[in-house]
């Protein structure tokens, strides 16, 4: 076995025990379902028919409560005075005046016995109901329904390539989501791991004996090479725990299948970025970890690259919603971010291929350029114990190198 | 004879301030070579141009007919100076680890090895569960484990015990009489003084002594009287310097000066368990070049 094997080997079957590895791993998932589950319940919640007694007082002689149909629990009061004691004595949960003024001004004044924004909304909808019923009571219930929800709309793309259905919803939105989510969440385990390792060889001394018996470069692909294996495994759980449990599960599997649509191209763009996307990060932890003399210092310089990192999904909402507007389109470029920025824009709209392209040329270029980089500055700097150094320094070494 | 190690003119600053300053010698094959001086003095820099972990800014390495490559770091063991392993690792999967990394498969060895130096009952052990002075002996056999030609031991006593230090002393003899090279970099210059063949004493990063260990001691004269004595030593007409250990002295005669007469003089001041006429200690001529530069 050549000796970058030896050491990712060493890397791979060492982090895999990690009880860091085994949480994000495992914990993760878990964290997610279970925020799912809480957010599922609460919607229940949400949606059950609270008891509503609303009481009106009419100025305008437009509004019934009688011959409608749907409209229930609306009282009529004559005397506001008595809205108001009903009120306060519970027998209403609300009441509302409607102006003599109404119709030219649409003011209606809504009292509550307490302040909720949720049943704000509920009551809301209730009180418009009650009043285009009223306002509409002439017209057949189908208008009346067009006029509450007039559009249910399906989409399509019609270009070169033919026509498409194109999903919508709340699906769209959650792949890329989750997606890059997991995606830099990966990345970002995998190269802190790396970080951390170097650090500790080096504060612990090890990194001598190695050194001994390896090369820079070799010392460093083996990591790298060890350390990305642990995230391909990290996402090869994740997309097993998600596959057993959607399967688990029959509707929301039928649900899956109808709504997302994850093609065999995304996943291949998938594959590369994140390869790429891991090996970027994964060579600037490197040389972050050469250049630091402490783990804690190591962790705060690296903050700054995982900052880049993490920007796609700080931005997530711009680059969901306009794909193809100029910020999408360069954190799609821009190499620290184009692995998650990309994959986003790919699984919502058609990317041009020449986009996709420069984007895929310049995280290639600009991986090699920066693992040369950090094998440099590993080298140049490794040694230099309990003394971190300067910019003019490091530049001087690079050069050396 | 054959040379192993090759070092001619080597040199290295950081940030403008020399640490290796012009540096050459030869280490023969078999020898034991010792490269002693004080802390700081530029030793381990040395050490690690030798193994190609950091770079000179000239000069010229060559290391068993070879310049460095991976092949030829297989054939070296190091002992390096800062002693550091794994902490969550077993000693068995450390030295088998280390082995592997020399593309060694060296279970065997370090099972013998363990068992040489007292540890086999540790091996299922973590790293973090060992004393100091276990792990060192780990990072020996680490250093060892892939049957190297050459074999560099930075500071190979510092931490030891007395019954370590004898237990690492023999092995390096042994090793020795098996024919390895040999290199013992140390500031403690007694302990190398007789074990190694030759010597290069460095200070603030030149070369200041270079040879065999009789060679230069009696190139710096029959000079020197060792004492075992009890009662107090006070100044003696002749004597340049005492080293006083209390009980144990070593006296530094002038150039002229007659050892016969010395006696009759200590005889007369102290009760004389033991008077020795002796060659200076590596220790002594090393104080003596350095306040003589």
């Amino acid at each position: 076995m050549s000796k970058w094997a030896t050491i990712a080997k060493h890397e791979y079957l060492t982090n895999i025990k990690r009880k860091e590895f085994l949480f994000v791993t495992f914990g993760i998932p878990l964290f997610m379902s279970a925020i799912m589950g809480v957010s599922f319940i609460f919607m229940d919640a949400g949606s059950h028919n609270e008891v509503y007694k609303i009481g009106y007082i009419d100025r305008t002689a437009l509004f019934e409560t009688t011959n409608l149909t749907n409209i229930t629990n609306f009282t009529k009061y004559t005397d506001e005075g008595l809205a108001r004691k009903d009120l306060i004595g519970n027998n209403l949960t609300n009441y509302f005046v409607i102006p003599e003024n109404y119709t030219a001004t649409g003011r209606i004044l809504i009292y509550s016995s307490k302040k909720n924004f949720a049943d704000n909304v509920n009551i809301e909808e209730r009180i418009k109901n009650f009043l285009l019923a009223n306002l509409l009571k002439n017209e057949p219930p189908e208008i009346i329904r067009r006029i509450n929800q007039p559009i249910i709309s399906e989409y399509f793309t019609l270009n070169e390539n033919g026509l498409k259905n194109e999903e919508n919803g709340i699906a769209i939105l959650l792949v890329p989501i989750v997606f890059s989510l997991l995606f830099t969440l990966s990345i970002f385990t995998s190269s802190g791991f790396l970080l951390q390792g170097v650090v500790e060889e080096k504060e612990n001394r090890i990194i001598e004996i190695i050194l001994s018996s390896v090369s820079h470069k070799e010392l460093l692909q083996g990591k790298v090479i060890g350390l990305g294996a642990l995230g391909l495994t990290q996402i090869a759980i994740w997309l097993v725990v998600a596959a057993s449990l959607i399967l688990i599960n029959p509707t929301i599997s039928l649900l899956v299948v109808s709504q997302i649509h994850i093609s065999i191209p995304l996943l291949l763009y998938a594959m590369i970025y994140f390869i790429f996307g891991y090996l970027i990060f994964a060579s600037i932890m490197a040389g972050v970890g050469a250049v630091a003399t402490t783990s804690r210092e190591g962790q705060q310089i690296a903050g700054i690259f995982s900052l880049a990192g993490a920007f796609p999904l700080m931005f997530a909402q711009f680059i969901i919603f306009s794909p193809n507007d100029v910020l999408a389109k360069a954190l799609s470029i821009f190499p620290l971010t184009s692995p998650t920025a990309m994959i986003m824009r790919l699984s919502i709209t058609d990317v041009p291929l020449y986009e996709l392209i420069i984007s895929l040329i310049l995280l290639v270029i600009s991986t090699y350029f920066i693992m040369e980089l950090s094998v440099r500055i590993f080298r140049a700097s490794l040694l230099m114990y309990g003394k971190k150094p300067t910019i003019e320094e490091l530049i001087k070494y690079v050069r050396q190198g | 004879m054959e040379s192993s190690v090759e070092v001619s003119h080597l040199s290295k600053s950081y940030n403008g301030q020399s640490v290796v300053n012009d540096i050459s010698f030869n280490i023969s094959k078999g020898e034991v070579f010792g490269l002693i001086g004080p802390n700081g003095a530029g030793k381990t820099t040395i050490i690690r141009m030798l193994l190609d972990i950091i770079r000179p800014d000239s000069g010229e390495i060559r290391i068993l007919n070879d310049t460095l490559s991976g092949e030829l770091k297989n054939k070296i063991g190091y002992l390096p100076e800062d002693r550091g392993l794994y902490k969550k690792l077993t000693v068995m999967e450390t030295l088998v680890y280390l082995g592997a990394l020399k593309n060694m498969r060296s279970k065997e060895r370090a099972l013998m090895f363990l068992e040489k130096m007292g540890m086999l009952p540790h091996k299922d052990k973590k790293i973090s569960e060992l004393s100091k002075g276990m792990q060192q002996k780990i990072q020996l056999i680490a250093a060892l484990i892939h049957d190297p030609e050459f074999i560099i031991l930075d500071e190979p006593f510092s931490g030891l015990d007395p019954v370590n230090m004898k237990l690492v002393k023999d092995l390096i003899i042994e090793l020795g009489k098996e024919g390895k090279t040999i290199l013992i970099s140390t500031h403690m210059m007694d302990q190398v003084e007789r074990m190694c063949d030759r010597i290069f004493m460095i200070h603030k990063g030149k070369g200041v002594l270079y040879g065999s260990v009789d060679e230069i001691r009696s190139r710096y004269g029959k000079n020197t009287v060792l004492l075992e004595f009890e009662g107090e030593l006070k100044n003696i007409p002749g004597v340049r310097k005492i080293n006083n250990s209390g009980n144990y002295a070593e006296l530094i005669l002038e150039q002229d000066a007659d050892p016969g007469d010395i006696l009759k003089i200590l005889a007369a001041m102290v009760r004389v368990n033991k008077f020795e006429i002796s060659m200076p200690s590596l220790n002594e001529i090393f104080i003596e070049v350095v306040e003589g530069t």
